[in-house]
């Protein structure tokens, strides 16, 4: 088959792409949306293999589809409550994969000039007036493999656009690869989840960047593929020295930023090889990315640039001090309460997740629903570790997703209601945000959950969230603490509500 | 110390200010409790209930008063009562100061100690003694009870098959304590309640009794009920006048009037007026709970009942808590022991006056041969002070079209400028980069404007299926490597073939658990 036929498949990829993720703008499209991609990606990965330049074709297949099953048995087994596990270290393949993709581009150039100099002339030199590269005699260029075959038409300054492109997409895929494993391990567990710093800290990252860029200059002034790997190392260490720099509960942001890179990462590479389809999709996740970290960033109230540079900036002054005592309650408590209440807003938090309480909420609430209380939950866009986490974990336990609303569809609501229980949530329903300039999470948009008549709490113990910053709420006179791990808590509900 | 009760001598008063329960805690505050016999016979508590409880029953009022330390008693003292009093004594009571001057007088001359019971502050931690709240909690209760009493219907609606009954209609004026209990016992019969307050903030609590606010077309600054520790204060000539309307309104619909409006130290308001009670149906009932301060009503007869001409009974009994003398009493004395505690710090049967303290300090009339009435404002406010709400400013529409104007303008130039930026960035790539470069940079410029224009349409809720939609077309990277692995070199190929696996893991992994996900999003 030709080329054009190859150029036409990515074209029709391409649209299928973009309705693919357009179609995430309603659940219900969303399930068609999902197969848009998937045909998209068969149609660009099939005329990629018949199309030039792809040789070896059977182990491609054969390499695919050891990935599939090992993709398969990764999609089916992964917990609810590990998505955002699996999205960072998801991530991270893709980063690799354009470090291995950028390397090959320059192995391949590397190649193709010492094929010229064999031949006795330069890669990239110009015909006389005329700005198309003087080629190589037929029976070589035949000889070159399809990639070889694209590089060797290549001008000079086009090589050099290529080796621009091929330093970032390097540089970028490094950075996602490290920086994915790191957010794994926070996020698993396998790594201390509170921001950590070497000493040096900002100085090492911004010394680490200034020596990448040096050796960027200087491979792209012939001085050898030894930069290269110098520089990906480098990058490797920005990754890791990055993320670790950042404490668990920015790691919404974290997750959508290297979501975002390997995007850039994907693009890049896609100007090296001079392939549309590569562009359009690495450009669609890269602002895909871009976008939720804004999102996650304004909902938090900071800006990227002070989550990516790690942590909480201090904070300005004494913060409020908190008066008052927190006041225990039993599930009996919250039981009365909840059997005499009409409306009752529930704002799950990544504690939920943690307890993998998400079942026992389902039931409770169909409970209550099942007695006519209009029961509704508050999500919050920073809630649990990952954008939406919440949203998928309530989906997993069949909650309905019509009463799951965001948080500026509820947070009116709360004066109105009788109950509101925050499961395993602490900084998103801290008043502190509102009342307290000095407090370090000032003038985040918080759930107003102190504002219903009754606010039950069900948490583990009495120490400060995970931000460690101390939270109003627990010692206001209409909150009760409902101690203990919070499917315990529920489950111990679930009798009690006749 | 020995803490004492006389029997009351006030003409029909049941109640009495220690019982055998509180006579027990008292003890365990280390006092010896005496009793004067037959004190608690009228509300139920006999001499030998009381002996039971350890307490020491003597026989007359003289010997009680000569032998006690400290006196609980409920009503107001006479004359021929305070003549017991001495230096050595405290006298805890209801005592009236404000209306009692030769009453302080005698007890100062005597050096008594007076501790008034309707002078404890209204602060949260002095709830437990407010004796005033929990005899206005019987008052309220009781109202309803004696309106029952006298209304010739039943309070909820029912059909029956002996016909249809309509429900009571029954107004409470007064939102205090007793307005409160009275709403809540009325509700809790089945009668619709409405009921009023000058003060608009407890709408939202007389709301949660489940009584109807009735709002008045009445727009002025309404002061704070904060700012007199929680009572309502006078009103101007305006208010009361669309009051009175409003009252007038709603007489011939309603069944049951129970008006409970006081405000401290002075005469009662008039707000049922004689042509409201004219305008009344017959059989209707008005309980005024003000009777003893005039009444709300003026044709009310302090502890009276009359029926008017038209067949309105009109109730003015003043005392409610005394015709529940066993409830009363309970909480009464249950009071009385609270405020002995706080006298009490070392639990040693001894009492410390301090006069340092908010509560001790306001309740204390005389001290040591003074007379330390009015007191001092509390350090510590009833109420938190309502925070003035910003009023919304309504807007005309020609401020409003401005305002549009304004804002589009704004963001038009904020697009022109984000756009000019745009072209000058790729204007400026495209002088240094060479044609074929820019074919591939138009796709991508482009690219990146459909992907800002597509996702901010995705919804929040299906964040985390997009990352993972996201992540496996990522993946396309495979196309690179698919085109890198026909190398003749052994590590280019090795290398494309690592990256064709990687990627390959993640297309699977991510189309499958994004399937996965959204195959959970389930409608209601």
């Amino acid at each position: 088959m030709d080329f054009g036929f190859t150029i036409a498949a990515y074209a029709v990829a391409g649209v299928l792409f973009i309705l693919s993720l357009g179609g995430l703008s309603g659940q219900e499209s969303a399930k068609r949306a999902v197969w848009y991609g998937i045909v998209g990606m068969a149609i660009a990965v099939l005329a990629t293999l018949i199309g030039p330049g792809a040789g070896l074709w059977w182990l491609s297949i054969i390499l695919i589809a050891l990935g599939g099953i090992v993709g398969h048995q990764l999609a089916t087994r992964v917990q609810m409550t590990q998505m955002p596990e699996l999205v960072a270290i998801m991530h991270s393949l893709v980063g690799l994969a354009a470090v291995f993709v950028g390397f090959n581009a320059d192995l391949m150039i590397n190649n193709i000039s010492g094929i010229y100099e064999a031949n006795g002339l330069v890669l990239g030199a110009v015909e006389d007036g005329g700005y198309k590269a003087i080629g190589l005699p037929k029976e070589i260029n035949d000889g070159l493999s399809a990639f070889g075959q694209l590089i060797a038409k290549k001008t000079g300054v086009e090589i050099g656009i290529l080796r621009v492109e091929l330093v970032l997409g390097i540089w970028i895929g490094a950075v996602t690869f490290t920086g994915s494993v790191i957010a794994y391990g926070k996020l698993a567990g396998k790594v201390n989840s509170t921001a950590q710093k070497l000493p040096g800290g900002h100085i090492l990252n911004a010394g680490a960047a200034i020596a990448s860029l040096v050796l960027a200059i200087m491979y792209l002034s012939g001085a050898g593929s030894w930069t290269l790997v110098l520089l990906t190392i480098l990058a490797l260490f920005i990754g890791y020295h990055l993320i670790m720099g950042i404490g668990g509960a920015d790691m919404p942001v974290v997750v959508s930023m290297l979501n975002s890179y390997s995007g850039w990462a994907a693009a890049a590479i896609g100007f090296s090889l001079g392939n549309d389809l590569l562009i359009v999709v690495g450009a669609l996740v890269g602002s895909s990315g871009a976008i939720l970290s804004y999102i996650m960033c304004k909902a938090m109230n900071r800006s990227f640039i002070s989550v990516i540079l790690g942590g909480f900036g201090g904070p300005a002054g004494e913060q409020m001090a908190v008066e008052g005592e927190q006041v225990a309650i039993d599930a009996d408590g919250v039981a009365t309460a909840l059997n005499e209440a009409d409306s009752v807003i529930l704002i799950p938090g990544y504690g939920m997740a943690v307890a993998q309480a998400q079942g026992a909420v389902s039931e409770l609430v169909s409970k209550l629903r099942a007695k006519g209380k209009n029961v509704r939950f508050a999500i919050h866009p920073v809630a649990g570790r990952l954008p939406g986490h919440m949203n998928v974990l309530l989906a997993e336990a069949k909650v309905p997703y019509d009463i799951v609303m965001e948080m500026d569809e509820i947070n009116d609501d709360f004066p109105e209601t009788d109950v509101a229980i925050v499961i395993g949530s602490n900084d998103i329903v801290n008043p502190a945000a509102q009342d307290d300039p000095n407090s370090p999470i000032a003038g985040m948009p918080v759930l107003e959950c102190w504002k219903a008549k009754q606010v039950f709490v069900s948490k583990r113990g009495q120490g400060a969230g995970y931000s460690g910053i101390e939270n109003p709420l627990f010692f206001k006179d209409n909150t009760r603490m409902f101690y203990g791990d919070a499917k315990d808590s529920i489950n111990k509900l679930l009798p009690l509500i006749d | 110390m020995k803490i004492g009760t006389p029997k009351e001598i006030y003409e029909g008063e049941a109640r009495v200010a220690m019982t055998p329960d509180s006579a027990r805690q008292l003890q365990k505050l280390g006092y010896d409790c005496l009793v004067e016999t037959g004190a608690g016979a009228k509300a139920g508590f006999s001499d030998a209930t009381y002996e039971e409880a350890g307490v020491t029953v003597v026989g007359s009022a003289a010997e009680l008063w000569a032998e006690a330390n400290i006196i609980a008693k409920v009503r107001q003292p006479s004359t021929e009562e305070l003549g017991y009093l001495s230096a050595d004594k405290t006298l805890i009571s209801f005592f009236n100061p404000a209306g009692n001057e030769e009453g302080m007088a005698a007890a100062k001359d005597k050096g008594a100690n007076v501790i008034a019971m309707e002078m404890v502050p209204r602060i949260s931690r002095a709830q437990k003694m407010d004796a005033l709240s929990s005899m206005a909690n019987i008052a309220g209760y009781r109202a309803v009870i004696e309106a029952g009493n006298n209304f010739g219907r039943f309070f909820t609606g029912q059909v029956t098959a002996a016909g249809k009954v309509p429900p009571a209609k029954v107004l409470v004026v007064g939102a205090g304590v007793a307005g409160l209990a009275a709403i809540g016992t009325s509700t809790s019969l089945g009668a619709i309640t409405l009921a009023f307050d000058v003060r608009p903030e407890v709408a939202e609590q007389v709301e949660s009794m489940g009584a109807e606010f009735v709002y008045l077309d009445f727009e002025e600054e309404q002061q704070d009920g904060a700012a007199t520790g929680g009572y309502a204060s006078v009103q101007s000539e305006e208010f009361r006048n669309a009051q009175l309307a409003k009252f007038r309104e709603l007489a011939p619909e309603v069944d049951i009037v129970i008006t409970t409006a006081l405000i401290p130290n002075r005469e009662a308001p008039e707000l049922w007026t004689k042509d409201m009670v004219e305008a009344m149906k017959p059989g209707s009932v008005i309980v005024d709970l003000a009777a003893e301060k005039g009444g709300n009503c003026k044709l009310t007869v302090a502890d009276e009942k009359i029926v008017t001409d038209n067949g309105v009974t009109i109730i003015g009994y003043t005392d409610f808590p005394s015709r529940m003398a066993t409830q009363a009493s309970n909480l009464y004395s249950t009071n009385i022991r609270h405020m002995m505690t706080d006298l009490t710090p070392e639990k040693d049967g001894q009492i410390v006056h301090n006069m340092e303290d908010d509560v001790i300090r306001g309740a204390t009339v005389t001290h040591q041969g003074e007379i330390t009435f009015p007191p001092p404002p509390p350090k510590v406010a009833a109420i938190a002070a309502q925070k003035p709400k910003e009023p919304v400013k309504e807007l005309t529409p020609e401020e409003r079209r401005a305002q549009e104007v304004a804002a589009f303008k704004a963001q038009t130039k904020q697009q022109v400028t984000l756009l000019s930026i745009g072209a000058l960035l790729v204007l400026a790539v495209g002088l240094i980069a060479p044609a074929s470069f820019m074919q591939h940079f138009i796709v991508f410029v482009l690219a990146v404007f459909i992907g800002f224009q597509v996702i901010w349409g995705v919804a929040h809720s299906l964040h985390t299926p997009l990352m993972a939609v996201t992540n496996a077309i990522s993946s396309i990277i495979i196309l690179g490597a698919l085109i890198q692995i026909g190398s003749s070199s052994f590590l280019i190929a090795l290398l494309a073939a690592l990256g064709i696996f990687m990627a390959a893991i993640n297309i699977f992994g991510g189309f499958l658990v994004t399937r996965r996900m959204l195959a959970m999003f389930q409608k209601s």
